[in-house]
């Protein structure tokens, strides 16, 4: 039956509802659905019930478990450091960046070619193995970092560095932005001040699409965190991991707690792409 | 009035971090792996070939990862083939939701799957009621092969996509009336065309197994035996630290990595150029 | 395959094709006198399609005869394409039965129908190079290796590309790609060639070039085409017969000529040429009487322009209306022709006039009069 799908006229008018009733993409597509939710469905369950035993479906549904999360001082407290150490190596991916970024897209267009290089480094580098390195240089000596969040904001700055660049990159390309420091600089805008009032402002969309995502993935990291720093300054993902003796109610409110975070920061940084792109396009 | 700074020092602080925290420990572990005692010497990657512990470790993690990925890239792959024949709606419901999933990694995820599929899991507990599985075994070779399989789907999907969205319903059309059908039109048009996408696909897959450590850790601590958890616990465990060890294991992880991206780049060359037979 | 069959009984093609021409194309020529007394080569009748409630077309009855080159003329949305893809098999049909060289092909998958197809954007296979896409068709029938080469070179040499057949498409311009596009429909000879908008992609000088391509080889091979385009300039430039389409119904079939200067109705007018549709109380003045139809419609180059009683341009024609004065808006140079809009009592005329000198330009404001050909006046049913 090769040509079945190709098989053109005069297709018996009974064949429609049959072909409506098992459509075997939808199929495939609703299984891999279903997979895919599965392990978050029992989660979200399991967060919710106020007992999960050999029953098919909870007992009770109940919200205690998200107040008992939310009113552990230790949690909040590892929610403040995340979030604190992806703003700070985010703050500074931006600084060490945007200058690279800018000099590849004026003055120097073989930077740019160097640049794509050296970004795929953290993908060919698993972060279990860039640890093994890390540990051995900075536990003592002149940086004794180890142990401490100070380590960790250069070491994230290198691992959001890929997306951090494309996408400053990207935005560079998208505006032309030697036309525009040209003609700046022709109004008499000196060259920073030209950066600061024409290319910044140009370049805000691109930048926080890249924001968003870089910190819903540096909330998530749970590998540098343990082996560098571990419980001296416990991170959420660490804590996690550390309350694996815990109710199981009480780890999956965290979990979904984790995730519905990463969910609002991806939203936005998606609802961001597409308002940039329609901002474009007008 | 003092001279302007000079372009390039805007690029310092960059390269200064870079190599600092990039670069460097990059170096270390690749020179370190060769420092026995301080000599230099192969010693290391001796010791790890005449483990049987190292060699299963290599040997667990290199199953594991391989088997995951050409499951999870068969699967993304039959995802893909339905979703570009799919309604708009439900396409861009699911690629909303990989997107989502695929956020969905490491500890978190490890933890979900207690949930769902350890000793006293939900789904366990079902399938034990409804007498079609005796025993569910999260922390062996299989249950983790389940797991990694379940994080590799949505990457997958989202690596894939973007090809089959590029195969031309006109490819197919040209090709039916020329009097090729379905099984012509894949053999010779539609998998030569997403050979490169599939390739390029299951090496990020491979990779992404490959140097996965959160989820297995989270899992069974350090008493599975992989190679992501015997570097760790080589650098940061609770015994004996080896860390010029650790640096040969992490090396051959690398050149594992290197490897079979190399494999990968070769096929693609050899099929460019074969391409048209 | 079925494509690929040949009547044993077909006669050479006429002495007057080019030696350059493959024989094995020639040997196949559709328009052999033999065939053409057998019927037409493509019968459509009854043809309808709705995609839900909307009719994409319906009623479509037409013959094509053997070696017609057959333009599917219409504005975007009117379902030309459709029904194109309707006749490849691409697209299921609702109604309605196709006779191609007098056998029914309605039911037959596209792979069985003998049908070539050239896509507006080409659609090259990306993978394989030149050659290997023209060789495709022949390699799923089957045809041994060294005829297959032989088949191929000769075709590529038809549309002069013999030189590029190692490259890869997205090595060769659109115009190059659209060569091999047409050079692998060929190659299979098909019985009838459907080409859906092969020259929009393309840019103005290679459009012209390719056009007069095609229709050369169409010709010389005497095959049987329907080719499909919103561009009145390239239907009456390439065509036997031009079937205009508008919302899903063919309006009129006729030769190019009868088309510009005898359009059957106001939408057939529309779309032809620049007419000037007046209804029959605001004609009355120019044309000297009240017409009986409901519309009449006026060409540009029927309309003559008088300065004070001084005719403009060239001789006058045998039977003019009397003469309505008027008032020039604004010129338009098209090349040999000026174009001047006309306000004549509130409505508004276009005329044409040979472009003499730069001298001789009315300028805006200026009072004329103006006479129609009254052999030229379309009258149209309302």
């Amino acid at each position: 039956m090769a040509h079945a799908e190709t098989l053109p006229a005069h297709k018996s008018p009974t064949a429609a509802p049959l072909s409506a009733t098992f459509n075997p993409y939808a199929w495939i597509v609703g299984s891999v659905f279903a997979v895919l939710a599965l392990p978050l469905v029992a989660t979200l369950g399991y967060a919710l019930a106020t007992r999960w035993g050999a029953t098919l479906v909870p007992d009770g549904l109940t919200l205690a478990w998200f107040v008992e999360l939310w009113t552990t001082p230790r949690f909040v407290a590892a929610f403040a450091r995340s979030l604190a150490v992806a703003v700070g190596a985010l703050a500074l991916s931006l600084v060490l960046v945007m200058p690279v970024a800018l000099l590849a897209h004026t003055r120097y267009p073989w930077l740019d070619r160097w640049m794509n290089t050296l970004i795929l480094m953290p993908f060919a580098v698993p972060p279990v193995v860039s640890s093994v390195g890390l540990l051995k240089l900075y536990a003592g000596g002149p940086l004794p970092l180890v142990g401490t969040p100070w380590i960790l904001i250069p070491t994230y700055f290198t691992i959001v560095l890929p997306f951090m660049y494309r996408a400053i990159a990207n935005s560079l390309r998208a505006v032309d932005v030697q036309s525009l420091m040209d003609a700046a600089q022709l109004l008499g805008a000196g060259p920073l001040k030209a950066f600061f009032l024409v290319i910044l402002p140009n370049l805000r969309g691109g930048v926080q699409i890249a924001i968003f995502l870089s910190f819903s993935f540096l909330v998530g990291e749970f590998v540098f965190a343990n082996m560098l720093v571990g419980t001296r300054f416990e991170t959420l993902q660490v804590y996690l991991n550390n309350m694996r003796g815990a109710s199981g109610h009480f780890t999956s409110a965290l979990v979904i707690t984790l995730f519905a975070f990463t969910l609002i920061l991806t939203w936005l940084g998606n609802r961001q792409a597409e308002h940039t792109i329609t901002e474009a396009t007008r | 009035m003092k001279a302007p700074l000079p372009a390039w020092l805007w690029l310092v602080p960059f390269a200064v971090i870079f190599t600092a925290f990039q670069l460097a420990p990059m170096a270390w572990v690749a020179i370190s792996a060769f420092n026995v005692n301080g000599n230099w010497g192969l010693g290391h990657f001796q010791e790890i070939a005449q483990s049987a512990f190292f060699r299963q470790a290599i040997w667990k993690s290199l199953t594991i990862s391989l088997v995951s990925s050409a499951i999870g890239l068969v699967i993304a792959t039959l995802t893909c083939h339905a979703l570009v024949r799919s309604g708009g709606r439900l396409r861009r419901a699911m690629i909303a939701f990989t997107n989502m999933t695929s956020n969905f990694a490491g500890v978190p995820l490890a933890f979900a799957f207690i949930i769902l599929l350890g000793a006293n899991g939900v789904l366990t507990l079902a399938l034990q009621r409804l007498g079609i599985i005796e025993d569910v075994r999260l922390y062996s070779t299989g249950g983790l092969i389940v797991i990694y399989t379940w994080f590799q789907i949505p990457l997958g999907i989202l690596l894939l996509f973007p090809a089959f969205a590029g195969l031309k319903a006109e490819w197919r059309d040209a090709a039916s009336l020329l009097g090729a059908g379905r099984i012509a039109y894949w053999q010779r048009i539609g998998l030569p065309v997403l050979w490169p996408a599939l390739a390029g696909t299951f090496t990020v897959l491979f990779a992404n197994a490959m140097g996965a450590y959160a989820t297995v850790y989270a899992l069974v601590n350090t008493s599975y035996n992989l190679m992501t958890i015997r570097i760790a616990n080589l650098v940061a465990g609770d015994l004996f630290l080896e860390p010029n060890l650790a640096s040969a294991l992490a090396l051959i992880l690398v050149m594992l990595l290197v490897l079979v991206t190399l494999v990968q780049q070769w096929l693609l060359r050899r099929s460019a150029q074969h391409g048209s037979r | 395959m079925m494509a690929a069959t040949t009547p044993a009984t077909q006669r050479a093609a006429p002495s007057t094709v080019p030696s350059t021409i493959p024989s094995s194309v020639q040997t196949t020529t559709p328009s052999a006198p033999g065939r053409q007394e057998s019927g037409n080569a493509v019968s459509l009748r009854g043809l309808a399609k709705r995609f839900g409630e909307t009719s994409v077309f319906a009623d479509i009855d037409a013959d094509i005869e053997h070696g017609e080159f057959i333009t599917l003329l219409g504005p975007s949305g009117c379902g030309k394409s459709t029904l194109l893809r309707a006749i490849a098999g691409l697209t299921s049909l609702d109604a309605g039965s196709i006779h191609i060289g007098g056998d029914d092909i309605t039911r037959l998958p596209p792979q069985r129908r003998g049908v070539g197809m050239v896509f507006q954007h080409y659609a090259l296979f990306p993978n394989l190079k030149v050659a290997d896409n023209v060789a495709f068709g022949l390699r799923m029938q089957k045809v041994p290796g060294d005829e297959r080469a032989r088949r191929v070179d000769e075709v590529l040499r038809l549309v002069e590309m013999q030189d590029q057949a190692h490259k890869f498409p997205h090595q060769l311009s659109g115009g190059q790609c659209q060569r091999v596009a047409l050079a692998r429909s060929l190659v299979v000879e098909p019985k009838v060639l459907l080409m859906d908008e092969p020259l929009s992609a393309l840019d103005a000088r290679i459009r012209r070039h390719l056009r007069d391509q095609i229709r050369e080889i169409q010709k010389t091979l005497g095959l049987t085409t329907l080719f499909v385009t919103h561009d009145q300039e390239e239907a009456m430039l390439m065509s036997d017969r031009v079937f205009l389409m508008h919302q899903g119904r063919i309006l009129q079939k006729d030769t190019a000529e009868v088309l510009y200067t005898r359009p059957r109705d106001e939408n057939a007018a529309g779309f032809m040429g620049h007419y000037c549709l007046l209804d029959a109380v605001e004609a009355a003045p120019l044309l000297g009487f009240r017409s009986q139809a409901g519309r009449v419609a006026l060409r540009p180059e029927a309309l003559y322009l008088s300065v004070q009683g001084r005719p403009l341009g060239g001789e006058r024609p045998a039977r003019v209306g009397p003469g309505v004065s008027g008032r020039v808006r604004r010129h338009r140079l098209l090349g040999n022709i000026v174009r001047y809009d006309i306000d004549c009592d509130g409505t508004s005329l276009a005329v044409d006039t040979l472009n003499r000198s730069a001298r001789s330009l009315l300028p805006a404001g200026c009072e004329v009069t103006i006479h129609v050909d009254l052999d030229e006046v379309q009258e149209l049913d309302a």
